[in-house]
């Protein structure tokens, strides 16, 4: 009994954590098209943003949060203006200008905080237990994280101005344009909201995690199996899949201790069965006219 | 885009000629070779530099009738990163600056590429990082190839397996006696990799034989982010110490959220980031008690050389010298006199020495063992006299010696305390959980 | 006597008129020349291994290319080809004994296969989601890697794997020679009735399935080539380094891989080639700057991508060299009229 509420409460905690990655980089691709390998290298350097304003300086946390999410997205808006839109109508320079741009950023990291391993204090300290699992304060912060950002970008995307036009250049770029949305603006803000919802998944998620340059490639494995599984362009899609693939997690790590390394593995199975049965994901919206 | 390629060509050969003229022919190259980004690479540099200046200040080795000064030459493997790199690296540094010895390696994947490369090119290469038994093994089997390679420190993963048993023991002992527990129970938890799966075989078979009960296997991936779901498994399993394997950022994350849940057992065992100064903020301040093995510890004194050696490199670099920084007694103990006393530094003379020399270091002493067959394996031996490394424990902030305290390694066999140990502290949620 | 002049000649005659007409033919003949005769001018070992390295990576490449370039199916998981190749030339040698001119050949042929079983399940997928599958395949390996530690060496790998050759030089020649040889042989797939095929599928699937093609078999002959040569590339990288690891298998060599290719300009085989020539020995070059040497490499092809996002190779093979409008033949950019059909070239 203990082992299923421990298998529940672990997969409910890491899904959360999957789905605030996911759901950024879904935003990004669904409206431009855009596979942004940097996602995870933003929220990298997000999280040591906040290593700097509360260990460096001494601030509270929560300072931390705020300073990487402005500081975060005025980076990605920078880069996305200065490097990607340029290029963005040849999609395979676009892939590597990302994973180059990663690349930098990784480095650049390192050059100022060196490979060794860094740790954020938890926004919330402490534990309590449920049930008979002991769940840190942390944790339960992250799943009320994902739900909020869920609840938000929702009202966000259907009852906003901006967020009809977001929808509608997700749908049909070009048509989208023609019934006189800026798509190109379109485009840059939902850059921004993408990158500043990696930032704020940085806040949340990376007291729980180690700081060290190569963080980013991990999570990015994991959000883009996430985001297939679920169907690309969809949000929906990309929440229930990253609860799909931290259970499945869940019950590797908890069913054969011996073997949680292969939890990774295991997850990624279940994304290409999901692919074999369903070609588009979950929820994926075929693209028709892009053959 | 082939004139590249010529250019490139070009620009190395004035490279080459730059080099091969900017130094004389009156120093000994030679090459430190570590992931220089991360702090095992910098512990490689700092102790060979430290080492360095410290000889060309007395003028130099003495090498037949005339004094060679060192030159050191960097090397950055990224051995983390990208294996081809570090064999790329390796070439480099003797094909192209020539160096005539070679410290350093850490991760054993790519240390056995390099080892392949410079005794191709029968370079003596002293291992200061890896502690692949294979390493050594090639020495025995194939002689005439491998003669060039030296252990320097760690000593191998079958030591470090006895050893960290000898902690466990005397954890278990401790905690019977101060608790009142009847039988000890060990969870056994160990970062997936080669090296530990001989030693979690090794302890799933000892415990039992040291009167301890094992009550788990655990093995998550060595970069693990979350063990909470192992933790709650151990904690269900009323563990009392926690016998851990880590090398990778997993002890770090373990440490801390171990220490955040306050599970009532204690850690021992090997837990490589607990061994490093940043573990306690890594930790966010959680690791403390967490017990593990390490070379040196402020305070504690193998022989009358380690004070000097430490207390220097505290007060150069800030940190308590790591065991990668052994490149100093690679240097200064073992290559030096083993060059002066020879008179050369032709690589084979230098061997033929150096295999038979026993020597004093900060660590202890060290002697290289022959295989059950009489082969020379370049291995460095363990046991009280020669190299027991230490038990350390971080109490309040600080890394405290706590083993060997009171030692016999044998019934017979003289007690041993290095000076500067304290006693192991238990943590006071654990005394409060069992102190009925 | 009188036949070799004639051939000779003929070489003559070919060579002018077919070969130095273009500037870009031109730099491949003197590519051939310089890689066959560079030990001939230098003996130093370290600037041989980094040519015999290139020219390993090179062929990775160029089959990358073949695969994702000429077919459009993106493949972000190219390193399994790699590992595969690598892991069983290695598995072969240390446990069958058999000499490297065997297990290559077998090694890639495990490639093959691997190739087939990512094939068909990612037959029906396309675009990002193939993209995205493909990265999914190696992690998948390393991870069995990892569960049978005993036979594949775990995250050691395996070493002790036989020599090619004896010497610095001859290691040199079979790569160099390898290299040329399967470049050339993957030039003339893609012009061959099969390459117009691949690319076709790229342009418009629908319209090649509409002609009555059967394209599913073209995709998956795809993979299997391109695995073939991919597996060639990790045998012969396995027995140069004398080791095969995990670390064949990681994602950031299945990254490396990419950018080398679409650097160079994908949908040509010299390009991906072409880049790894340029960009391997760059990073070795920048080495006298250890700090920065990776920040510089991803910098430098970022600035390069901003103002060639079609790769390198395209666009200076578009700056030298016309395409005449009537007659589609190419002709040097200095040129006012085609060469063969006269028609002006603006």
């Amino acid at each position: 009994m203990a082992l299923i509420i421990d298998i529940i409460i672990s997969g409910l905690i890491s899904g959360s954590v999957y789905a605030l990655l996911a759901i950024g980089f879904s935003l990004i691709f669904g409206v431009a098209r855009i596979v942004n390998f940097a996602h995870t290298a933003f929220y990298m350097v997000a999280a040591y943003c906040i290593y700097v304003v509360t260990q460096k300086m001494g601030f509270h946390p929560m300072w931390g949060m705020v300073a990487a999410i402005v500081l975060v997205t005025l980076l990605g808006i920078i880069s996305y203006k200065v490097l990607i839109n340029p290029i963005r109508e040849h999609e395979g320079a676009v892939l590597i200008a990302t994973i180059a741009l990663a690349m930098i950023f990784q480095e650049v990291m390192s050059l100022i905080f060196t490979g060794t391993y860094l740790s954020v204090p938890s926004l919330v300290k402490g534990y309590f237990t449920i049930l008979g699992v002991k769940v840190f304060f942390q944790q339960l912060l992250t799943f009320f994280a994902a739900l909020l950002v869920m609840a938000v970008l929702w009202v966000l995307l259907m009852r906003t101005k901006l967020g009809l036009a977001i929808r509608s250049t997700a749908q049909d770029r070009e048509v989208a344009n023609l019934m006189g949305i800026n798509e190109a603006r379109v485009a840059m803000m939902t850059m921004g909201l993408s990158v500043g919802l990696a930032a704020f998944t940085g806040a949340i998620v990376v007291p729980l995690t180690i700081l060290q340059p190569h963080m980013w490639m991990h999570p990015l494995i994991m959000m883009m199996a996430v985001v297939v599984l679920g169907g690309l362009g969809s949000l929906k899609g990309s929440f229930l899949g990253a609860y799909i693939l931290g259970f499945a997690e869940a019950l590797v790590v908890f069913l054969a201790p011996m073997g949680a390394y292969l939890k990774g593995s295991v997850a990624l199975s279940v994304m290409i069965v999901v692919l074999l049965i369903r070609p588009e994901g979950l929820f994926g919206v075929y693209f028709e006219e892009e053959r | 885009m082939e004139k590249l390629g010529k250019g490139i060509f070009i620009f190395a050969m004035v490279i080459l000629f730059a080099a091969s003229s900017a130094f004389g022919q009156e120093v000994i190259k030679i090459g430190v070779i570590g992931p220089m980004q991360f702090v095992q690479g910098i512990g490689h540099w700092n102790g060979a530099t430290m080492a360095a200046e410290e000889i060309n200040a007395k003028g130099g080795i003495q090498v037949g009738n005339k004094k060679m000064k060192i030159a050191l030459v960097k090397a950055d493997s990224n051995e983390f990163i990208n294996v081809t790199d570090a064999t790329n690296a390796m070439e480099r540094l003797i094909t192209r600056d020539k160096v005539d010895f070679i410290v350093g390696g850490f991760r054993s994947e790519a240390v056995l590429a390099m080892q392949d490369i410079a005794m191709e090119n029968k370079k003596i290469f002293i291992g200061v990082g890896a502690s692949l038994t294979e390493l050594c093994n090639r020495v025995a089997k194939n002689y005439n190839t491998y003669k060039y390679w030296f252990r320097g420190s760690p000593f191998h993963d079958m030591y470090l397996v006895q050893t960290s048993f000898i902690h466990l023991g005397t954890v278990g002992a401790i905690l019977k006696g101060a608790l009142n527990i009847p039988k000890i129970k060990v969870a056994i938890v160990g970062e997936k990799a080669m090296w530990t799966e001989g030693m979690i075989k090794a302890a799933e078979a000892n415990i039992p034989k040291m009167g301890m009960e094992v009550v788990g296997i655990w093995q998550p991936s060595d970069k693990a982010t979350d063990v909470t779901a192992e933790l709650s498994a151990i904690q269900r399993s009323e563990a009392h110490v926690i016998f851990t394997i880590f090398s990778a950022s997993v002890g770090i994350t373990f440490a801390r959220q171990a220490g955040e849940l306050k599970i009532p057992a204690m850690q021992v065992g090997i837990n490589v980031e607990a061994q490093k100064d940043g573990f306690w903020q890594a930790t966010q301040k959680m690791g403390n008690y967490v017990m593990t093995m390490n070379t040196y510890a402020r305070g504690v004194e193998y022989n009358e050389l380690t004070k000097p050696f430490v207390d220097t490199y505290i007060k150069r670099f800030g940190e308590v010298p790591a065991y990668t920084a052994d490149t100093y007694t690679a240097i200064i103990y073992t290559l030096a006199p083993a060059i002066e006393k020879v008179g050369t530094i032709d690589s084979d003379k230098v061997v033929a020495f150096m295999e038979n020399d026993v020597h004093k270091a900060p660590s202890g002493v060290l002697a290289y063992l022959k295989d059950a067959e009489g082969r020379p394996l370049h291995e460095v031996r363990w046991g009280p006299g020669y190299l027991t490394s230490l038990g350390v424990q971080w109490q309040d902030g600080e890394l405290k010696g706590v083993w060997p305290n009171k030692w016999k390694a044998t019934p017979e066999a003289p007690e041993i305390t290095y000076s500067g140990m304290v006693p192991v502290k238990i943590p006071p949620w654990m005394v409060e959980k069992y102190k009925k | 006597m009188d036949l070799i002049l004639f051939y000779l000649k003929k070489l003559f005659t070919v060579l002018k008129n077919e070969v130095l007409v273009l500037p870009s033919r031109v730099v491949v003949v003197l590519f051939f020349i310089f890689l066959l005769l560079l030990p001939v001018f230098t003996k130093d070992s370290y600037l041989l291994r980094i040519f015999t390295l290139t020219s390993i990576f090179a062929i990775l490449a160029a089959s990358w290319d073949l695969l994702s370039g000429f077919t459009g199916q993106m493949n972000f998981g190219h390193a399994l080809f790699f590992g595969v190749g690598a892991y069983g030339a290695a598995l072969l040698n240390l446990h069958g004994h058999i000499p490297p001119w065997g297990t290559i050949p077998l090694g890639a042929l495990g490639a093959v296969l691997a190739g087939l079983i990512i094939g068909i399940p990612c037959l029906r997928l396309r675009g990002t989601y193939l993209a995205l599958t493909t990265l999914a395949f190696p992690i998948i390996l390393i991870g069995i890697i990892y569960a049978f530690p005993n036979f594949t060496g775990g995250e050691l790998g395996i070493s002790g794997v036989a020599r090619l050759a004896r010497s610095r030089v001859a290691n040199y020649y079979i790569a160099v020679v390898v290299m040329l040889g399967l470049c050339t042989i993957m030039w003339k797939i893609t012009d061959s009735n099969t390459g117009i095929i691949f690319h076709a599928i790229r342009e418009d699937e629908l319209a090649v399935r509409a002609a009555g093609i059967n394209t599913t078999r073209y995709k998956l002959l795809a993979f299997c080539l391109s695995g073939f040569f991919a597996g060639v590339s990790g045998g012969l990288y396995a027995h140069f380094m004398r080791i095969a690891g995990p670390s064949t298998l990681e994602v950031s060599m299945s990254f490396q891989v990419v950018i080398w290719a679409i650097f160079g300009g994908i949908v040509t085989i010299y390009g991906p080639v072409g880049a790894v020539f340029i960009l391997f020995p760059l990073l070795e070059f920048l080495r006298f700057w250890q700090d920065y040497r990776t920040l510089m490499f991803a910098c430098v092809i970022l600035v390069i991508l901003l103002y060639m996002p079609d790769g390198l190779f395209r666009w200076l093979r578009d700056k030298i060299e016309k395409e005449c409008p009537r007659c589609k033949i190419r002709n040097i950019a200095m040129r006012n009229t085609c060469r063969v059909c006269t028609a002006p070239l603006d």
